[in-house]
């Protein structure tokens, strides 16, 4: 394939920033030392360590730095946040979610139900806002943990997390409230310190935000009940043992401080050119809905279902074309069923399996857009002239087909 | 709506917003006298303006002519107004005959007025004094003749009792003596003080405070604390059934007709022992501070008539 590649997959992972790479260079080659060792020259990796935690402390409202806890990825920030409080606080057994977290919260709070815990999995409505009433009436003078993520991976929906975690405080100080933010870090304030006050635990990971895979954190306020998920070693205060990964973390810190610089003019470049894909698609292209448009959103994100043709096929002409989107989670493929985010928004099914999501970074071009919306009309076109609930002489779904009628 | 106007009242206020051919809305260019009071922040604020036929000798002779005002508030703020500038011109009044209007003859002017709408009225009354102040000072009439000359010191200078409508103590003091105001709730409804976080009424130097100091430390507070102890004790033997019956009709009865009156509702999302989960929209819900104002609101008026206990939480 000689096509040049359109990456508008962002919310799977990013391209690692060159300045993000230059700053781990020396880490990987002549400051390769292990932080915790006695000589001077590895005491210059434990200080690069100490000043990338600050910076990180910093980017959340300057909040205590010692609060910072460097993880592998978000997956084990998650775990280790929602296993940790369990097992610190084994009198109370209730647990609120919702029914569109990622996998990495969602499993792990169905496997602490397979061990006898409660747990509550708040519904969205068609938009993908939260029921807060519900969310409201699960509260429990048992309940344990609230974890509830800031924006949603598949639709980018944002939930007013600041909100949930004041009403949880309010109603029990003693409950513990964490959120997934990793799609959020980088791309919304997050003031922990602020309107965040009220957030005891915080995940995210910075492949999301240019930095590498493998490095995330675990946001983990003073005083919050929360044993440590891996022992073994008294790296970051005990609470997540093994040897430091020093080139990533300051990559992270890195990654941090440049989506500071420009942040709000970078994000309104970023969400004109979502806004142009999404209308241009909308305008060119019959029976297409933008799932979770009715709600706050990213503005980096488009979910965009297109009825009666399936997300697979769609992905697969894109990639003929260079361009690399998904279709629902990437982290549910495999599954035949459609996203479970899609689902609990009850998209109809004839859309959730046309559902394509686009996501886009800072480094997203107007030629990039323009290249998509340039093809997406034909891909949709070519596989509705295959689909049997489609009628391509009057260019409209055949009669019947809403109710899954050929 | 939880009050009835008066016919009067209502039909000044159509003529009035109509611009029948009689009414006064509006502003005199170089007025002889010129008087505001409320702010926009209060929800209502009056300008008052009015033109004298000058004594050639003696300014104290002048007569007023005309009176005009602009006016933002609600139905029975408008109709206040438009009745002050009545009585002040049919009365061919001299602007210190004039003071003598006071709020008590705008309300019999307009054929009554509900009691959370005093106020209205008491706004009218101040602005006339205002005006008849600026106009003492244009004219070079010694001030010490109007009997006013507390207006601006006692604005500026007292300590704020009421912070939610920037009102002082020495300003509370005067208003409770000059209209005879005795509880609390008559305070409000006359001057708006303690009408909004009801954080000043039993505080130190607060509202109750300056009413016995008027007074005199009366039987009516010492009764009041009584019925509320028997209500603790009552609230202690509320099943939760009970509780959250009492619950509801305190907001019926007293908090949704004052919302409704600032166009905005409340909603019990859910009520769990003693924490009472609303959605409170008002017009000034999008402010974080009103919001803020109207959470303390609903709290107090639920702890007063309900239980001490009660917290609430907006959602």
């Amino acid at each position: 394939m000689s096509v040049s590649t359109i990456y508008t997959d962002n919310n799977a992972t990013t391209p690692v920033a060159p300045e993000v790479y230059r700053a781990m260079i020396p880490y990987l080659t002549e400051d390769y030392f292990n932080p915790s060792s006695m000589y001077e020259s590895a005491q210059h990796a434990a200080q690069t360590i100490s000043r990338s935690r600050r910076l990180v402390a910093d980017y959340f409202g300057g909040v205590d730095p010692s609060q910072i806890i460097f993880t592998s990825c978000a997956t084990e920030s998650n775990n280790a946040a929602i296993y940790g409080v369990a097992k610190a606080r084994p009198d109370r057994r209730h647990i609120i979610t919702t029914t569109v977290e990622h996998p990495a919260v969602l499993e792990v709070c169905k496997d602490l139900q397979r061990g006898g815990y409660q747990v509550d999995f708040i519904k969205v409505d068609k938009h993908g806002k939260l029921d807060i009433p519900e969310f409201v009436r699960a509260l429990r003078p048992d309940t344990l943990l609230v974890t509830v993520m800031h924006a949603n991976n598949e639709t980018g929906v944002i939930f007013p997390v600041e909100q949930l975690a004041r009403i949880t405080k309010e109603t029990d100080p003693t409950i513990v409230f964490h959120s997934d933010a990793t799609q959020t870090v980088s791309k919304l304030p997050i003031d922990l310190k602020g309107d965040f006050k009220d957030v005891d635990l915080l995940s995210f990971s910075g492949h999301k935000l240019h930095a590498p895979k493998g490095i995330g954190v675990l946001y983990l306020k003073k005083g919050t009940p929360c044993r440590a998920f891996m022992i073994g070693g008294h790296q970051e205060g005990g609470r997540r043992a093994g040897t430091e990964n020093v080139a990533f973390i300051a990559g992270l810190a890195k990654a941090l401080e440049l989506a500071s610089e420009n942040h709000d003019q970078i994000e309104s470049r970023i969400a004109k050119l979502r806004d142009r894909l999404e209308s241009g698609i909308l305008e060119n292209i019959p029976e297409v809905r933008v799932n979770g448009a009715g709600a706050p959103r990213l503005s980096n994100t488009t979910n965009i279902s297109c009825h009666y043709v399936e997300g697979e096929g769609i992905l697969y002409q894109l990639s003929a074309e260079g361009i690399c989107a998904s279709s629902g989670s990437a982290c549910t493929s495999g599954s035949l069923e459609p996203s479970h985010v899609l689902k609990a928004m009850e998209v109809p099914f004839t859309a959730a399996h046309g559902s394509i999501r686009f996501s886009l970074s800072r480094y997203s071009t107007e030629s990039e857009i323009d290249r998509i919306l340039e093809v997406f009309p034909r891909i949709i076109a070519n596989l509705r002239k295959l689909s049997p609930y489609w009628d391509t002489q009057t260019n409209r779904p055949r009669s019947g087909a809403s109710a899954g009628i050929m | 709506m939880p009050w009835q106007y008066s016919e009067k009242t209502k039909q000044l206020f159509m003529d009035a917003v109509q611009g029948r051919p009689g009414t006064h809305l509006g502003e005199i260019q170089n007025p002889d006298g010129l008087g505001e009071h409320g702010s926009i922040a209060c929800g209502d604020a009056l300008r008052f303006t009015f033109r004298v036929n000058k004594h050639p000798e003696d300014p104290t002779k002048d007569v007023i002519t005309e009176a005009k005002y602009l006016t933002f508030g609600c139905t029975s703020a408008i109709a206040a107004s438009e009745a002050l500038c009545e009585i002040i011109e049919k009365g061919a009044y001299t602007p210190i005959q004039a003071l003598k209007v006071q709020n008590k003859d705008i309300v019999a002017f307009l054929e009554g007025l509900p009691d959370q709408k005093i106020h209205c009225s008491v706004m009218g009354a101040e602005a006339l004094e205002a005006a008849v102040f600026d106009w003492a000072k244009k004219r070079g009439v010694d001030t010490r003749l109007l009997g006013i000359d507390h207006s601006q010191e006692e604005k500026e200078e007292g300590r704020l009792v009421c912070e939610c409508f920037s009102l002082t103590e020495p300003y509370i003091r005067r208003k409770i003596k000059e209209l005879g105001l005795r509880t609390i709730p008559e305070i409000t409804n006359a001057i708006k003080a303690g009408g909004a976080c009801m954080s000043c009424h039993h505080v130190p130097g607060g509202l109750q405070d300056l009413l016995d100091e008027a007074w005199g430390a009366s039987s009516g507070r010492a009764s009041a604390e009584a019925k509320k102890t028997a209500e603790e004790q009552g609230a202690a033997a509320l099943s939760p059934y009970q509780f959250n019956k009492k619950v509801d009709k305190t907001i019926e009865q007293y908090i949704r007709p004052m919302l409704q009156q600032d166009g905005g509702d409340m909603e019990i999302v859910d009520i769990k022992d003693k924490l009472v989960y609303c959605r409170l929209n008002g017009a000034c819900s999008s402010c974080q501070g009103a919001a803020q104002t109207l959470k303390m609101m609903v709290e107090r008026v639920l702890k007063d008539n309900v239980d001490e206990g009660i917290r609430v939480i907006q959602v």
